[in-house]
């Protein structure tokens, strides 16, 4: 089947208890939106191949919990992630306070140090505010990650995280090449990518 | 649905446990929910690493969706385990092993999750072999120490078969053992009174069934042990042990089966066990190994062991021809030089000396014959066993010889069927005369869950000889490594064991301890325990740890455990030879020699020096009836 997806890339899900790691998985993957959903336990598991620059790249997604009692569990997901997703809940500063936490154990436990990062503020939708726009974006900038806004519930800047973390991806060849040889499989053909951007205001190539 | 609290949701129990005082003992439910999603997770990956072939794929993910629900975790984790089950997520494998060995439930009693998987994989009155492994490898995971399985499979059985316990033991060691074993019967019974629907596992094939649930009734209340009595309960044990309780032994041929004129099973042990081991002889000969469970005496896989008795006749006169060409070559200094040959691998089927080539008539009918019948019984056996007459539970064979080759087909048939999974567990095949090319061997991944042993000797010139004109002469596997890249193919090299095709039967005890399998402590040859005057003090203590007719104790653990599982491999060469010569001069320096280059613990192991002759001790077979010469 898989004959044209060009790489299995590994993308991991982290951040706060609450945030909505799981419902922006799951807008991007079903494109639906439950505001009732269960905390994560252990972790979730997606697969969802994407095109990006005419590249097919399957993406094999792991959505963490944030709770604390599975915390332990974490470490474990990080071995061979080419990409990282960091949420935190623009309506709720502690999230974004605690992200200095999260790139700690990211660094810790990452096995690669070319793996892509990618910060997302969720929630967008709601009223209340507490983190702006250009805070993010400071944050983001400084410890060289992706960043967009977002929001599960409306749909806004989803498939462009996702998008723009895999064409980051593709666009760091050592990144994947690796694994492909592992897995033998043959490129016959490499598009290179256009560079960012494709998500015009929202997002910020770093 | 609402987020879970943080000790997850216990389950209420169907049957407290009747006796009080006590503190509850745990099972697997009552680990943390992070914990229980651990636990899931690891099974998950081992499965997956375990079992990575396309067609097991199935198994792997019945079993993890079966323990998800088993564990009371989400729904919501399925499509997880799915994948770990399926061979994604397997890198942190490690770090979940260490957040379960972190659990303070699992830190106090490592064996809580052994003994969860055993009462999960039994709910359903069928041990599959495939979870026997599994259960196997977690606990080496976690720490826990392999022998407790067996204590907890016995023990099993035990807490069904007794109505009460008996407390006429005085030994404190004896009461220490049945105290740890009770303590374990709860557990287990409490793990399987609590699934509902009258899950059982039974001992006596459902025959005992009401008397099973009486004695289960002091153990977990009765409320747990009415739903051991029903239908249902009693259905489950039938499965388990196959058909009414008769077992194998109750098989009998119904009608000729092509060619075979002979085909029984005949216990070699008394008890019963949830995994059973079935040892084929390869050939029978005058005098002491006239019988064929003669070369097991020491095996002691299981507490279930049978051996098959087939062609009795023919075997017979295979032995005999074996013999003869052995008296016909009486110069051992031919027999000597014609090892060596052999071992540099010169051998063509021209450059026979002629001596042998003379008698080459007398073996080589008997060999055709055996080679034809071992072949039909084999693929009799397959059905046999894929029609689970020894019931559901996971097997293990072992064979020598025409007995491997019994075994090579029988793998071969039950490969071309389609339930052929999950039957059995290890086989051991030990200088066996078949095809050892890599291709032959592929399919028997899908047969075997555990191990494949192929025990070979480079030296064996008789195996070399019968085969000389045959076109598989270069890849006989009794004679080298099969080469197939599996975590199941596990080639030991016997040739510091193994110095002629007869050793295989004189031999068997120092073979078995070298491919890993369990033997009895200080278990003679003729099957009578020596004299405990005669041996060490050390050793009189494993008479009586064997006496106690339990294998698994703590002083046979530390005494046998690490040496059997240290010497398959490289070990032996060097120490084997050094070792016969201080026989019986000194047994205390003896003491600190490996067991199994040990004299006086492995008699038929021969004092004479193995070099002097290729097919092993003359001197020592005849001289059994009295004690070995090292104990003198």
């Amino acid at each position: 089947m898989d004959e044209d997806v060009l790489t299995t890339l590994k993308i991991l899900i982290i951040g706060e208890s609450g945030v909505g790691k799981s419902s922006l998985l799951l807008r991007f993957t079903d494109d639906t939106f439950d505001p009732e959903l269960a905390a994560t336990i252990g972790v979730d598991f997606k697969v969802k191949t994407i095109s990006v620059d005419g590249n097919k790249a399957k993406l094999a997604i792991w959505d963490t919990a944030g709770q604390e009692r599975f915390r332990t569990l974490t470490p474990s997901y990080y071995r061979g992630a080419q990409g990282v997703i960091l949420v935190y809940d623009v309506t709720r500063r502690d999230t974004f306070v605690k992200l200095d936490n999260w790139l700690n154990e990211l660094e810790t436990y990452c096995t690669r140090n070319d793996i892509v990062n990618m910060l997302v503020g969720n929630k967008i939708d709601k009223e209340n505010r507490e983190v702006d726009r250009n805070e993010g974006l400071k944050f983001a900038r400084k410890h060289s990650m992706l960043f967009i806004e977002a929001s599960a519930k409306t749909c806004d800047g989803v498939q462009c995280a996702f998008e723009e973390l895999v064409e980051k991806i593709i666009q760091t060849p050592g990144l994947w090449e690796s694994e492909n040889q592992n897995k033998g499989v043959k490129l016959t053909h490499r598009e290179e990518g256009q560079g960012g951007g494709a998500c015009g205001g929202y997002c910020s190539v770093l | 649905m609402a987020a879970r609290d943080g000790s997850g949701p216990r389950l209420p129990r169907v049957a407290e446990p009747g006796v009080e005082g006590e503190p509850r003992l745990p099972t697997g439910r009552e680990l943390t929910e992070a914990n229980r999603f651990t636990y899931a997770a690891l099974c998950g990956i081992s499965l997956s690493q375990l079992f990575p072939e396309p067609e097991q794929r199935s198994f792997c993910t019945d079993f993890v969706a079966g323990l998800v629900k088993w564990l009371d975790l989400s729904e919501a984790v399925l499509p997880t385990m799915t994948a770990f089950a399926s061979g994604l997520g397997g890198e942190g494998a490690d770090v979940f092993a260490e957040v379960l060995l972190k659990d303070p439930i699992l830190k106090d009693d490592p064996l809580v999750i052994t003994q969860d998987l055993l009462s999960f994989s039994l709910k359903d009155g069928h041990y599959d072999a495939r979870a026997r492994v599994l259960i196997c490898h977690m606990a080496s995971l976690l720490r826990a120490p392999l022998e407790e399985l067996d204590l907890l499979e016995e023990t099993f059985l035990e807490s069904l078969k007794e109505s009460k316990e008996e407390d006429s033991e005085s030994a404190e060691a004896s009461r220490k053992k049945k105290e740890n074993r009770r303590k374990w019967k709860r557990y287990l019974l409490i793990g399987l009174a609590t699934v509902g629907g009258g899950t059982v596992i039974g001992v006596t094939g459902g025959l005992a069934a009401p008397l099973v649930a009486a004695g289960a009734a002091t153990v977990i209340g009765s409320a747990g042990a009415a739903a051991l009595g029903s239908a249902a309960g009693i259905a489950i044990m039938t499965s388990l042990f196959g058909a009414a309780g008769a077992g194998l032994t109750g098989y009998k041929m119904k009608k000729r089966v092509g060619a075979i004129e002979e085909f029984t099973f005949l216990p070699l042990t008394e008890g019963r066990q949830l995994h059973i081991t079935i040892a084929i002889t390869g050939w029978l000969a005058s005098g002491k190994y006239r019988t064929f469970s003669a070369p097991w005496a020491a095996l002691a896989r299981s507490r279930e062991q049978y051996c098959l008795a087939w062609e009795a006749k023919y075997l017979m006169e295979l032995g005999n021809a074996l013999e003869t060409i052995l008296s016909g070559l009486a110069n051992m200094v031919a027999q000597e030089a014609l090892k060596y040959t052999v071992l540099s691998g010169l051998v063509a089927a021209l450059t026979w000396p002629a001596s042998l080539l003379s008698v080459a008539n007398v073996i080589d009918n008997p060999w055709g014959v055996c080679l034809h019948r071992s072949a039909e019984v084999g693929k009799h056996l397959a059905h046999i066993l894929l029609s689970r007459q020894q019931g559901r539970r996971p097997v293990t064979l072992i064979g020598f010889s025409l007995g491997a080759r019994v075994i090579y087909f029988c793998l071969q048939e039950m490969a071309q069927e389609k339930d052929c999974q999950g039957i059995i567990e290890d086989v051991v095949l030990l200088g066996a005369p078949v095809d050892g090319e890599a291709k032959h061997w592929e399919p028997f991944r899908k047969v075997v869950s555990g191990r494949i042993v192929n025990g070979y000797c480079r030296a064996d010139w008789l195996l070399s000889f019968v085969y000389r004109t045959s076109s598989v002469r270069l890849h006989v596997a009794g004679l080298q490594p099969v080469l197939l890249q599996d975590r199941r193919v596990e080639n030991v090299d016997l040739s510091s064991v193994v110095s002629g095709h007869l050793d295989y039967a004189r031999q068997m005890d120092v073979i078995l301890k070298a491919v890993g399998i369990r033997t009895k402590p200080s278990w003679d040859e003729k099957g009578l325990l020596l004299a405990p005057g005669s041996l060490p003090q050390e050793e009189s203590r494993q008479v009586a740890a064997t006496s106690s007719s339990d294998q698994t104790t703590n002083q046979d653990g530390q005494t046998q455990g690490p040496t059997s599982r240290d010497i398959p491999k490289a070990a032996i060469p060097p120490d084997l030879h050094q070792a016969q010569v201080p026989a019986g001069l000194d047994q205390s320096e003896g003491a600190s020699l490996p067991a199994a280059t040990r004299p006086a613990e492995s008699p038929p192991l021969c004092s004479h020096g193995l070099g002097a002759n290729p097919l092993g001790c003359l001197a020592c077979a005849r001289e059994t009836q009295g004690p070995c010469p090292g104990l003198d």
